[in-house]
């Protein structure tokens, strides 16, 4: 047995148990009783199940004579109601007449407060209970009501931001299409002046050794001439002849020719191969990589095109592997590096950061340039673009460098003040399989 | 969920009859009191219906005592059948004690007499009470009409569910008595099991059926089908 049962107080919402003082009130029954006295009896009582006298009309006797009628609530007995008079005689139906009054008017009164209590209760307990209910239905429907009120309210600004977002691939789409097209056209030339190009080079080369060797023995020749065993009129001749074809000049001028065809046809050379990484994007297998490694060992490769009193800072976070072809994103970082080197700082710094949030690897790469003005900043990444004299650079540096950026699912942004240098921010991210879809 | 007080030496048992509307919940307790014995019984009270439809609820109260002394009180209460008087069905299936469920046997009334035993299912768990353990009966009502289920097809659905089944005509008279038997028999076992009715207070089942069930004439003798 719990202890609810055994303290026997129990709650209940309806028809809890009543008894007879919750059932009758002395407003009630004493008008009942007096009258009873009025009408000729000693006292009239009610008592509990106890015999206790509850309430009581009239003063009872010394030698009285009484009689009782029983009080029930839901057939349990309750109560007594108890008449006395004063003489035998009175004990007759007289006295049982008005017990038998006494008792209906009662019950009926009992009964009629029952049924109210058990009304009023129920009607209570609904009433709460409906309102309850109400009120929780009140609060659900104001907790909707205020998110479709926020809904119409950012909804302006959610379609806002939903048609910058739609604009914004749009346009890195047909970028890409662009760029699609332009690999097309650069890998069908790459592979068609590398041909040429490579006899052409080697014969240059060949052609200078030749031409050294004529030249030795023209040298030669002329020491023969100027000395004391060639006859006077043979030297003038000889003498003459040289001048006549200005073959000082042109000895002086010839080596200095054949460089300038060497290095025009290196500089063919590296075109066609920033062609050919730009349009060969997937080529080439797949690890995993540190970026703060690759980035070193870009520097290191560059070593030798740092110029002296250059200051490199380097700031890296330890960063998840990143899976790509390494040598693509050590392009990414020469080609980058390799301008900040060239942005016209006289006392050049180099400032690289690493770090990671999510998954998504950031590489910050900043210089202490001139800055790139406004007004070229969205075309730095077009092919062929390019600030330097014409016959310096190819244009291909930072479009190789979106490419890559972009096939690995990457973003790369570009911050700059004129006079302030530039920084490049890549956004790589670490999670997920790259997102290759280039040429 | 019985209403136990030792100091008092007094238990209160309530019974509910629940069902669809229009079964024949209130007809049955009218019967139970016309039959039954005026002595220990109180009086059947009716509260306020409107066109012969309940919506508090009927209450028919028992008295006995058993040999120790202990008073015990068994209330009989109906419910509003009506499905948008749920928040009262609720206030009254609360700290039920056991469960007679009234269902109409007319083949049209078949959906209402399953929506309104989910009801009772439903609202049996919101008041925190468990209808596995739970003393309850089934009564088909109204058999004296013609369009009915016929007893075998409500057998072959309920049997499985091992709840006692009686047919019952409110209306004619007959079935009632059984139906208030059986469900006093089931509840008087879950009674005695915890508070040894008859070992501790000399009330066996049989005296208990009998001094509830006691016709003014004749002893009830009970015929349950199943």
């Amino acid at each position: 047995m719990d202890k609810e049962h055994r303290s026997g107080n129990f709650s209940y919402v309806v028809g809890a148990e009543k008894g007879l003082r919750d059932l009758l009130a002395g407003a009630e029954t004493m008008p009942l009783l007096e009258g009873a006295v009025e009408a000729g009896v000693l006292s009239a009582a009610i008592t509990d199940s106890k015999g206790g006298v509850v309430w009581s009309a009239g003063c009872p006797g010394e030698k009285t004579y009484a009689e009782t009628a029983p009080i029930s609530v839901e057939g349990e007995l309750v109560g007594r109601i108890m008449v006395t008079v004063g003489t035998e005689a009175e004990v007759g139906s007289y006295l049982k007449g008005l017990l038998h009054i006494l008792s209906v008017a009662t019950n009926m009164i009992i009964r009629a407060n029952l049924k109210r209590v058990l009304t009023t209760e129920t009607h209570a307990t609904v009433v709460n209970r409906s309102y309850e209910e109400l009120v929780e239905t009140n609060r659900r429907l104001t907790v909707s009501e205020g998110k479709y009120r926020e809904l119409a309210a950012t909804l302006e600004k959610k379609v806002e931001e939903r048609t910058g977002e739609l604009k914004r691939a749009q346009e890195g789409m047909l970028r890409r299409e662009k760029m699609a097209s332009i690999g097309q056209l650069a890998a069908g030339l790459a592979h068609e002046i590398n041909n040429p190009m490579g006899y052409v080079s080697s014969n240059i080369r060949t052609l200078k050794k030749y031409v050294w060797r004529m030249g030795t023995i023209m040298d030669f020749y002329r020491s023969l001439i100027e000395g004391p065993a060639v006859h006077d009129a043979i030297r003038r001749q000889a003498r003459e002849k040289w001048k006549e074809l200005k073959l000082d000049v042109v000895s002086g001028d010839m080596n200095d020719l054949i460089d300038q065809c060497l290095d025009g046809s290196d500089r063919v050379r590296k075109i066609v191969s920033d062609l050919q990484a730009f349009a060969h994007v997937e080529d080439g297998t797949e690890v995993p990589v540190n970026i703060n490694r690759e980035i070193d060992r870009t520097l290191d490769v560059i070593s030798h095109q740092v110029p002296e009193g250059t200051e490199v800072v380097r700031e890296y976070s330890p960063l998840p592997a990143f899976t790509c072809n390494p040598a693509l994103i050590c392009q990414v970082f020469l080609n980058i590096i390799l301008n900040s080197l060239q942005s016209g700082s006289e006392k050049p710094r180099i400032f690289l950061t690493t770090s990671c949030e999510d998954d998504l690897i950031a590489v910050s790469i900043s210089d202490n340039g001139n800055g790139i003005p406004a007004d070229i900043r969205n075309r730095i990444f077009d092919p062929f673009f390019t600030t330097k004299e014409v016959g310096k650079g190819t244009g291909m540096g930072l479009s190789v460098v979106y490419e890559i950026v972009t096939a690995y699912g990457g973003t790369i942004e570009v911050k700059s003040e004129p006079g302030e240098g530039a920084t490049f921010l890549l956004k790589l991210p670490a999670g997920r399989r790259p997102n290759v879809k280039v040429f | 969920m019985i209403e136990y007080d030792e100091v008092e030496r007094r238990m209160v048992l309530k019974l509910v009859y629940y069902g669809p509307a229009l079964s024949g919940k209130t007809t049955n307790l009218l019967r139970l009191h016309d039959f039954l014995e005026t002595e220990g019984r109180g009086d059947l009270m009716v509260l306020d219906t409107k066109d012969d439809r309940t919506i508090f609820f009927d209450l028919l109260p028992f008295f006995l005592e058993a040999p120790s002394g202990l008073k015990i009180k068994v209330k009989v209460y109906t419910v509003p059948g009506q499905v948008r008087h749920d928040a009262t069905r609720k206030a009254v299936l609360q700290r039920a004690d056991g469960v007679a469920f009234i269902a109409d046997s007319q083949l049209a009334e078949s959906t209402n007499n399953f929506g309104s035993f989910d009801n009772l299912e439903k609202n049996l768990s919101l008041v925190g009470l468990d209808i596995d353990e739970m003393p309850l009966v089934i009564q088909f009502n109204k058999r004296d009409l013609h369009e009915i289920i016929p007893e075998a097809d409500i057998k072959r659905v309920w049997s499985p569910t091992g709840i006692a089944l009686f047919m019952a005509s409110a209306l004619e008279g007959w079935g009632v008595a059984e139906t208030f038997g059986g469900l006093l028999g089931r509840t008087y076992d879950r009674v005695d099991k915890r508070f040894s009715l008859s070992r501790e207070h000399g009330l066996d089942r049989q005296t208990f059926l009998e001094k509830l069930t006691r016709r003014a004439g004749e002893a009830v003798t009970g015929k349950r089908l199943r």
